[in-house]
């Protein structure tokens, strides 16, 4: 009931109830969630973790509307997801999500804006200079000013991860779903990546991230524990790491070649 | 509109990923279509030059020749050489027909033949057409200078000719040719005209190699013979064709003394049914060329088929990515038809390209005369459009069916 209230009081961006899912691979029953609830906050940033095979990726599929659930309700900003059809579901990935992948998911043939522009092109709302407009915002927000042109293969990768950002945050989405976004990113990079993603958070953009690193974990709020397709524990991390912070005490390759 | 035109945009842009795929898989339309249009051009072309050419020998003739084409028993005959009816048409039956007929404006009797024409030490190979005076005006002859044969010409047998402007320039050159005496097939022929000149006719033939005599002369001085290769009449109007037709076959039948349920002896068509015959032989020709063109096409848009499939698996990802970001099925179905119907029509408009090209080389530099109407453009236009849709919609709903989680996954 506690938290019950604190939807109230605040806006609660998803608000998921006995979701289950089980998967059939061949004669096999495979059970991915077993009776999972979760809520999430306006303005909240949140890790799962949990070993693989815990269920975060089906989770992540089913907030992320990829996939729908077997039983249980799933409110998306106060509209029941669960039991809509591939269609409606598409417009929802389109308006209120914004994805950001492991391994960045850029179209190759296309540079950083065309990349940025997929999720306006099927919104159907702006067009020509507002959209734009808003295409240079978002690459401005991730600090990717001046790489406008370049396609993801001319680029390294934490600046494809950046453009993925700035695509997940083209559409102004309830939430940014991130699965494993510093997994193939070393950890100056992936440090870098967190740093952004504060930034936004700050800004008041809703945040989850799945993970199995602790260490970026603990640059978020709340860590939620996932293991055989049941949440364990949930805990408030009491000091975030601040990413800004710790690039400063990073070595960075330019002291090490001097250094030596 | 303007999503039309991005989603245009979009299927070149992934097209021109791969250039050169996309022009081997466009190679089929192109070829297609290029033949269709390229032959329609050239039997249209044909057709308006022969129509042209059959109207220029003179308007609403009709046109009797010995024997009867219409049983096939009779022109296997006359392959074996055992026809006499080869010989039933005579002067006397144009005069008859000209004096009988109510319906005609007149009738003229023909001998085609070739022969040499020589006029001093020069010397050249013409056609002859002997006719009677009245040819003048059935078939159409305009003389430039000099004046044209006469009935007494013609009732008297005498050696003269005009002549055409090829002759002219072959064996006269800049020497005036009225009143010279040529030898034609060593007879000696005064020239009393020229004829103004005619051109080519569909099949290449100079027309103004000609030298026309009168009909009498050329059967007793030249051929030793006393019948015509056919008779040449002209009706009042286009309207009164079918029955001066009739009053033409009545006349010769009775001249003929066939009975009744004996069949002619003669064959008697109008320019009406030569047109339509030529019409048949053409639509015969299109609708071969067509249906090979068709297979054409069919083979080009299981190309289309083929590369569209090997682009979805390919792209699978890219599709994965797509439905992530908030594309519905339609938007990924659209997006793959699109892509192949552009194929197809820039394959199509290629291909008209090619096929105009080849039409005007075609018409420039050979005897070939060709006509580039809209309507094979239209119809390969909208042809290519068909075939893009009809084998992009499959690969395209393939795509349009992954499951996006799946597709993200894809390596």
């Amino acid at each position: 009931m506690n938290d019950n209230d604190i939807c109230l009081n605040n806006r609660c961006i998803i608000d998921i109830t006995g979701i289950s899912k089980t998967y059939r691979l061949g004669k096999v029953d495979v059970v991915a969630l077993r009776h999972v609830d979760l809520k999430i906050l306006e303005g909240e940033f949140i890790a799962i973790m949990g070993p693989s095979g815990s269920g975060k990726s089906t989770l992540m599929n089913i907030l992320g509307c990829l996939d729908t659930p077997d039983g249980g309700t799933y409110l998306l900003e106060n509209t029941d997801v669960s039991k809509l059809g591939d269609s409606r579901l598409a417009e929802i990935r389109n308006k209120k999500i914004g994805f950001v992948f492991q391994t960045f998911n850029l179209l190759s043939r296309s540079n950083a804006i065309s990349n940025i522009e997929l999720p306006l092109i099927y919104s159907k709302k702006l067009a020509g200079k507002s959209r734009k407009q808003k295409i240079f915002e978002s690459l401005d927000a991730v600090g990717l000013k001046g790489w406008e042109k370049h396609k993801p293969s001319e680029l390294s990768g934490g600046q494809r991860q950046r453009v993925a950002i700035a695509r997940a945050l083209v559409n102004d989405p309830a939430i940014i779903l991130a699965d494993e976004p510093t997994g193939n990113l070393d950890s100056v990079t992936g440090e870098e990546i967190m740093a952004i993603f504060q930034g936004l958070n700050r800004h008041g953009k809703t945040i989850l991230i799945v993970t199995h690193e602790l260490d970026i974990a603990k640059h978020t709020d709340k860590i939620i524990y996932l293991r055989d397709g049941l949440i364990f524990n949930v805990e408030k991390v009491q000091n975030p790491v601040d990413a800004n912070h710790m690039l400063k005490t990073m070595p960075r390759l330019e002291d090490k070649v001097r250094g030596a | 509109m303007r999503r039309f035109l991005e989603s245009v945009k979009i299927a070149f842009q992934s097209l021109s990923a791969n250039k050169l795929r996309a022009f081997l898989t466009m190679l089929g339309i192109i070829i297609g279509v290029g033949a269709v249009v390229a032959m329609m051009s050239i039997g249209y072309g044909a057709q308006e030059s022969v129509l042209s050419s059959v109207q220029d020998i003179g308007s609403n003739l009709i046109i009797v020749t010995p024997g009867n084409q219409d049983e096939e028993q009779q022109g296997f005959e006359r392959m074996l050489g055992e026809d006499k009816d080869r010989e039933s048409l005579s002067v006397e039956d144009a005069e008859l027909i000209e004096k009988e007929a109510k319906l005609l404006n007149g009738a003229a009797p023909a001998i085609l033949n070739s022969a040499i024409a020589t006029y001093l030490n020069k010397n050249t190979r013409v056609s002859i057409y002997a006719s009677s005076e009245k040819a003048e005006t059935i078939y159409n002859f305009k003389v430039d200078r000099g004046r044209f044969y006469t009935k007494s010409d013609v009732k008297n047998a005498s050696n003269v000719a005009l002549i055409g402007q090829t002759v002219i320039n072959k064996i006269f050159g800049k020497i005036d040719p009225i009143g010279k005496i040529i030898k034609i097939d060593g007879k000696n022929f005064t020239v009393i005209g020229t004829i103004e000149p005619k051109g080519t006719d569909q099949f290449g033939n100079d027309q103004d190699n000609s030298i026309t005599i009168p009909i009498t002369t050329a059967q007793q001085k030249l051929y030793g013979i006393d019948y015509v290769n056919m008779i040449i009449a002209q009706s009042i109007s286009e309207d009164d064709m079918g029955q001066a037709t009739a009053e033409i076959e009545r006349i010769l039948r009775k001249a003929h003394n066939l009975r009744p349920g004996q069949s002619n002896d003669f064959t008697v068509r109008n320019q009406t049914q030569l047109v339509d015959i030529l019409g048949t032989i053409t639509n015969i020709f299109t609708i071969t060329i067509s249906s090979i063109a068709g297979i054409a096409l069919l083979v080009g848009g299981i190309g289309i088929m083929n590369i569209m499939l090997v682009s979805v698996t390919e792209r699978t990802r890219e599709i994965g990515i797509r439905k992530a970001v908030g594309a519905k099925n339609r938007d990924i179905l659209l997006q793959f038809l699109t892509e192949s119907v552009v194929l197809s029509i820039t394959g199509g408009i290629m291909g008209i390209v090619f096929a105009v090209t080849v039409s005007l080389i075609l018409n420039r530099f050979t005897i070939l005369t060709t006509s580039i109407t809209s309507f094979p453009i239209i119809l390969a236009l909208s042809f290519s459009t068909v075939v893009g849709l009809f084998f992009g919609i499959y690969p395209a709903m393939r795509a349009s069916r992954l499951n996006p989680i799946e597709a993200l996954r894809y390596e």
